[in-house]
């Protein structure tokens, strides 16, 4: 679904990422660990057209590279953005307005937020408040909500966990759970190895901007030898 | 009685116009961090249009109000298509400085094909007329432009809360890039913002026609430059602010004129812009917005 | 500022040297072939570099953009026109002026160094606040200076006479003159952009927290500059009073400070050489375009008069180069350095 070669990223003439190769397939939840700085958002900004790149992306065999930022959302790239990067100023309502902006059936798109807020409740009660006021949890949901709202073909999470605390880490990664049954394809950005690890099909483990090991989530146990490679523990 | 009335209405239709101006100001810079100098010049090419179409088309004050407005719109969509694309991204100092080079530009443009002196256009001076509400008489048109003004930041309130552009655009002055991340053109939606901006310029540009009856080259500069310090004083970007600060500013001038000695009045400007200085060094980010850390946002 | 250079100022008394000689180059021509009337263009001109150079110090240093410099140009003039014209004169030209001003006059050295002071002592005033605020707000309270300082020179008709022009200033200056104080503000202002100053001013410009980290003082920097670019403006102003004989508060306004802030921008504000090089271009383009605007007969087609040429021309400079050369033409090059790539 998700085709990424010799990709390579630049901040100004810092190049982040070295040329790397990863691959989704349709359905997938695909794992990208690494410690930080390694090139985790640089990647996934390459893929949302918000960083400069090399190399080739492609959603289902078609080159997007080229595309502007808001033509990949309208192919079905959506994010939920490292540090959340909610609305704060807006309601929480008019957040997920946002987010379905795209679309064009908006009769179904009131019927879904509903349906999100009947989800999660909290967001309900204080749908016309300023999103900024909601915890940090709660606006992770926010985050992802959002950008399920413009139905996208794969949804790009970037450190979903980061900040909330243990109680709102698991509901979070509940969420990407449901999300996999409902075969949604899923390219996550995480440091908490062992949670990730659970709902992937697939990881990547990137290091100062290249890959430096790749497989099955079977290929690395439980995970206890890349924790220790993230922590940079040597033995 | 009849003096406080009007001293009021004064302040309120003074306030009205800087209003409608600062508005404009502060659409286009919470969106894209330009500050607009030359909507002054927006408004001018409203007044030289209004010209324009009265001697080819027709006088007819209304179909004329029409056209200024689109003038307004036209010109202002135009300006951020040539001149402010390019810079778009760019720090402040250039925003300003292409601004002000777009407002040399446009006076010199009407100083060339127009004239140096100003010209007559006195269509909508009919707005302006004395109305006598039992004992107490007031100036028709300062009635006329307090109502407009609230009925157009109603308006622009119910855009920016109802429709999806509006919704983006206030959240593109959050945070663009998300908002483009949303799947929405950044074309569009600050397109949008001038196209807005225009349209404020137009109804002020109606009001300041119906006053003066005639257009000048220089005609928009001073009133930007004061609506520009209604936006400092209320925050810059903050529409409310900016609300606020065009109708504090109408009071303030009001006020400087009734309390100062007459042979005074001259020096109102230098004390608006003096409670200016004194704002920012107190609150360098004006009185409505929260004082914020320097550093980069998470 | 110690006596002793450091390897950079070296290198500017160089880079100096080189645009000096430009200076001379064209004033030995003038002397050589020009006419008269070009005399008046040239310390125009002299004029303008030394406002533009003084922008350069605060501006382009610091790399805030200020608009106030007119108003501190115009308050030296005033002050240094109504010091020196005789009493009798300032009868006649200041009949109602208030405090015993028409009734003194002072000798040209004193009423050089009032005008610098008092100018110098504003700037140092303004430059507390100034040196505080950031980017912006040093705009915007620069605009807010020169529209306070222009409404008291509208207002106070018995000080200044408003727009209409005070007179019978005596012509002190003339070309000599001026050309050494241009000469003079191209060495300082150089010797200060390379000076501990200068760099630390331009680290910050580059990088504020990382400069503070570095245990920079930016408020003191900024306040130093401030007052220097001031003091620049000053001069400039007496000047201008000294040569013109007559001075009105038209000019030390809008207009001005557009036409000296595109002379810089076009050069590249980073640098000496870009403040000198830009004013010199940006003259030499206006004495073309206001020959046109005029009329003139090209023997073949009669060119019609068009006012507002200039003025176009000067807006369209500035948008073009802030949308093709925000750098300007020298970036961060001096004169010296001119086949050397720009870093940048
Ligand atoms: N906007 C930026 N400008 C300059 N360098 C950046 C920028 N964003 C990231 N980098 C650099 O790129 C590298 C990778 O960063 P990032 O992709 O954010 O890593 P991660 O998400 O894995 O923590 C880091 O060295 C970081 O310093
Ligand atoms: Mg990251």
């Amino acid at each position: 679904m998700l085709q990424i070669e010799s990709l390579k990223v630049f901040h100004g003439l810092i190049e982040a990422v070295h040329g790397i190769d990863i691959k989704i397939s349709k359905g997938q939840c695909v794992c990208l660990l690494g410690p930080n700085g390694a090139g985790k958002t640089s990647t996934l900004s390459s893929i949302t057209g918000t960083a400069r790149a090399t190399g080739s992306v492609r959603l289902d065999g078609n080159d997007i590279m080229a595309l502007s930022i808001e033509e990949r959302c309208k192919r079905g790239i959506a994010i939920s953005p490292e540090g959340r990067r909610i609305f704060s100023n807006l309601s929480i309502q008019d957040n997920m307005i946002m987010g379905g902006a795209i679309r064009r059936d908006k009769t179904r798109l009131a019927q879904e937020i509903e349906e999100w807020i009947s989800h999660f409740p909290v967001l309900g009660e204080r749908r016309n408040q300023p999103a900024g006021t909601l915890s940090g949890g709660e606006q992770q949901m926010l985050a992802i909500v959002r950008a399920l709202l413009s139905k996208p073909r794969i949804l790009l999470l970037d450190e979903p966990s980061l900040g909330l605390a243990p109680q709102i880490t698991a509901r979070v990664f509940e969420i990407i759970r449901d999300l996999k049954k409902q075969e949604m394809t899923i390219l996550l950005v995480e440091q908490n190895v062992a949670a990730a690890m659970e709902v992937s099909d697939y990881v990547y483990v990137l290091n100062n901007g290249a890959i430096s090991s790749h497989g099955d989530v079977g290929k690395f146990g439980d995970g206890s030898d890349l924790m220790d490679e993230l922590m940079g523990v040597h033995r | 009685m009849d003096y406080v009335i009007q001293q009021v209405l004064n302040a309120l239709s003074f306030g009205a116009e800087y209003a409608l101006i600062a508005l404009g100001l502060a659409i286009v810079f919470s969106i894209m961090g330009l500050v607009n100098f030359a909507h002054g010049e927006v408004i001018a090419f409203g007044g030289y249009s209004m010209i324009v179409v009265a001697t080819l088309l027709t006088g007819n004050p209304w179909v004329l109000m029409i056209m200024v407005l689109a003038a307004c719109v036209l010109i202002a969509t135009v300006l951020e298509r040539v001149a402010f694309r390019t810079v778009r991204g760019a720090d402040l100092t250039t925003g300003l400085l292409t601004a002000f080079g777009v407002s040399i530009i446009l006076q010199n443009l009407f100083l060339l094909l127009g004239s140096p002196r100003p010209m007559a256009a006195t269509q909508f001076i009919f707005l302006d007329k004395t109305l006598t509400i039992g004992a107490i008489r007031v100036s028709s048109l300062q009635i006329y432009e307090t109502v407009a003004t609230v009925v157009a930041i109603i308006i622009l309130l119910t855009f920016l809360r109802r429709t999806t552009l509006g919704i983006a655009m206030r959240a593109a002055a959050l945070d663009f890039e998300m908002v483009r991340l949303c799947g929405i053109r950044a074309n569009r939606v600050i397109a949008g913002a001038f196209a807005m901006s225009g349209l404020l310029a137009g109804l002020a540009c109606i009001f300041i026609m119906a006053r003066r009856g005639s257009v000048s080259p220089h005609m928009g500069f001073d009133p930007v430059l004061t609506a520009f310090v209604a936006c400092v004083i209320g925050g810059f970007g903050s529409l409310p602010g900016a609300v606020l600060g065009g109708f504090l500013l109408g009071i303030c001038e009001v006020a400087v004129q009734v309390l100062l000695p007459q042979s005074y009045g001259g020096l109102a400007q230098a004390v608006v812009f003096a409670l200016v200085a004194l704002i920012l060094i107190w609150r360098p980010d004006g009185i409505l917005s929260p004082a914020q850390e320097k550093g980069d946002k998470i | 500022m110690t006596l002793r250079l450091n390897i950079n100022q070296r290198k500017g008394l160089v880079g100096s040297t080189l645009l000096s000689l430009l200076i001379l180059a064209i004033v030995g021509a003038y002397y050589l072939w020009g006419e008269s009337y070009q005399a008046r263009i040239l310390y125009a001109t002299f004029v303008n570099l030394l406002v533009v150079v003084g922008l350069q110090v605060f501006m382009g240093n610091a790399k805030i953009t200020s608009f106030s410099h007119s108003a501190f140009m115009g308050i030296a003039a005033y002050v240094a026109a109504i010091c020196v014209t005789p009493a009798a004169m300032k009868a006649i030209s200041l009949p109602d002026a208030p405090w015993g001003l028409n009734a003194f006059e002072l000798s040209p050295l004193v009423s050089v160094l009032l005008a610098l002071s008092i100018t110098g002592i504003l700037g140092l005033l303004t430059g507390l606040f100034m040196a505080r605020l950031t980017g912006v707000g040093v705009t915007i309270v620069s605009i807010a200076i020169l529209v306070i300082v222009h409404s008291i020179f509208l207002h106070r008709t018995d000080i200044f006479k408003g727009n209409q022009a005070f007179f019978g200033i005596p012509k002190i200056f003339d070309l000599p003159h001026i050309t050494i104080l241009a000469i003079a503000a191209i060495f300082i202002a150089r010797l200060f952009r390379e000076s501990a100053f200068g760099l630390q001013l331009r680290a910050c410009a580059d990088d504020e927290i990382g400069a503070r980290a570095m245990g920079v003082d930016v408020y003191r920097t900024r306040l130093i500059a401030w007052v220097i670019g001031t003091l620049f403006f000053a001069t400039a102003g007496i000047a201008y009073a000294f040569f013109l004989g007559t001075i009105s508060a038209r000019p030390f306004y809008f207009n001005f400070v557009f036409l000296t802030v595109a002379m810089l921008i076009l050069g590249g504000l980073r640098s000496v050489s870009g403040a000198v090089i830009g004013t010199l271009l940006i003259t030499i383009g206006l004495e073309v375009v206001r020959w046109l605007e005029t009329g003139p007969d090209l023997g073949i087609i009669k060119m019609p008069q068009m006012l507002g040429l200039s003025g176009l021309l000067l807006g369209v400079v500035i948008v073009a180069v802030m949308t093709f050369l925000p750098n300007g033409i020298m970036g961060n090059r001096e004169i010296e350095e001119i086949f050397k790539k720009d870093p940048g």
